[in-house]
């Protein structure tokens, strides 16, 4: 629940599919996700550390926006409720503060969150999932819908925003949230309809 | 308050996993039917309505933020089993379009935002209602609240218990930064929203989309 969240930055939507390339893309993502796994069970700091070089080296185009982007989402939590809990253990509770294991902790977390971008950045998610049509449309049709809805909730803070002299606060924002949803469902109705008639209209 | 990758070994993630992922079809099916025409479209874009309102964010005093879930609001308007897809898929989006969460902690990221904490509020809905309907959904999305948070907790407490080496952080410490301010703060607002929509919803008499009867 940090300020900086991931999903305000602008959705892009998927490319076309179909296109050469997709199966060493649906290797890699699959390769991606076992590594996941794999790397979710280290727990020796060292062996991190090597994950950690070998990832870097693997993935080393593009390992700047991947850094960048770990160090608004993962690292502010991960170090957070890290230094919180040697806080307390040190300070409150006066024992020794296990700091391998909240390292080996912290390690993990980045690995595993610089890992989840590299390897998203490499992948057209919508060409890696063309072999199962239905997830392949269901995907779609949310993206679609993401970027629909979405302009008009950022249309509606704006319109808060420009009708307020201070800046809204928690209970304006509720208040603006629960007026905006009722709009939101009327036009979430409409467009399931006209998706509906379109995939008919296609044979789906 | 949903569990980033890193948070939890295999041993928890890959069963939660194995629970979810079925759990999840099923329920699909069920609510939504076979029929791709019909409720392919139904599912996307009531996944993409509770994904935007996610994207409300709202500033709490100190400087910093909280976002809505409105998952509690789908429960109360169809049923827990519809938000439970919906918040997976939800959860599935942001984890692998978005980078937010994590894709090995998706099966119990889904389990306890998307099942629990929207059974629960539903069920206490259920139970309230006659008392009054604001007051019900009030504490319906108050409830669910708390119940997905305590089950984070109880998750992370439990791995806590099979390894301390792995997951080295106080309890008192992880259960007091997640459930105070859920308690206090995430948990009132998304109350006093679920209670706003909802009776503009009412009011407006529109319940949204119609599911297509599987």
């Amino acid at each position: 629940m940090a300020s900086t969240d991931p999903r305000r930055e602008p959705v892009s939507l998927p490319a076309r599919t179909g296109e050469a390339g997709a199966p060493a893309e649906r290797r890699l993502l699959l390769l991606g996700l076992v590594a996941l796994f794999a790397l979710s069970a280290l727990t020796d700091p060292r062996w991190l550390g090597l994950a950690w070089a070998a990832a870097l080296l693997l993935f080393r185009r593009g390992a700047a926006r991947s850094l960048a982007r770990l160090l608004g989402t993962v690292v502010p939590v991960s170090l957070g409720l890290s230094l919180a809990s040697a806080g307390f253990t040190a300070l409150v509770a006066g024992q020794p503060v296990a700091w391998r294991a909240l390292g080996a902790l912290n390690l993990r977390t980045t690995l595993l969150g610089f890992l989840t971008f590299s390897v998203l950045a490499r992948v057209n998610l919508m060409r890696a999932v063309a072999p199962w049509p239905t997830a392949a449309r269901l995907l779609a049709i949310a993206l679609g819908q993401v970027h629909a809805l979405r302009l008009l909730v950022t249309d509606s803070a704006l319109g808060l925003r420009s009708r307020m002299v201070r800046r809204p606060g928690a209970v304006d924002v509720v208040r603006g949230a629960g007026a905006v949803t009722g709009t939101l469902f009327a036009l979430s109705a409409r467009n399931a309809r006209d998706v509906a008639d379109a995939l008919r209209a296609r044979g789906a | 308050m949903h569990l980033p990758d890193g948070f939890l070994s295999p041993q928890l993630t890959l069963p939660a996993f194995a629970v979810a992922a079925p759990l999840c079809a099923w329920a699909a099916r069920r609510r939504f039917g076979p029929s791709g025409a019909e409720a392919l479209p139904v599912l996307g874009t009531l996944t993409a309505l509770a994904f935007v309102i996610q994207t409300i964010v709202i500033p709490v005093p100190g400087g910093t933020s909280t976002h809505l879930v409105g998952v509690t609001l789908l429960a109360l308007l169809y049923d827990p089993l519809t938000a439970f897809v919906c918040e997976a898929l939800v959860l599935v989006l942001q984890a692998v379009f978005f980078g937010a969460g994590g894709v090995t902690v998706l099966g119990v990221n889904a389990l306890a935002l998307g099942l629990l904490g929207p059974l629960c509020g539903w069920l206490v809905f259920k139970l309230i209602r006659p008392l009054g309907e604001r007051v019900a959904a009030f504490l319906a999305a108050w409830v669910a609240m708390q119940a997905s948070t305590a089950a984070v907790v109880g998750v992370l407490w439990l791995q806590r218990l099979l390894d301390p080496a792995y997951f080295p952080m106080e309890p008192a410490v992880m259960a007091a930064g997640m459930l105070l301010p859920s308690l206090t703060v995430a948990g009132l607002l998304e109350g006093g929203y679920t209670l706003l929509a909802l009776s503009l919803l009412r009011k407006a008499n529109l319940r949204g989309l119609d599911r297509p009867t599987a």
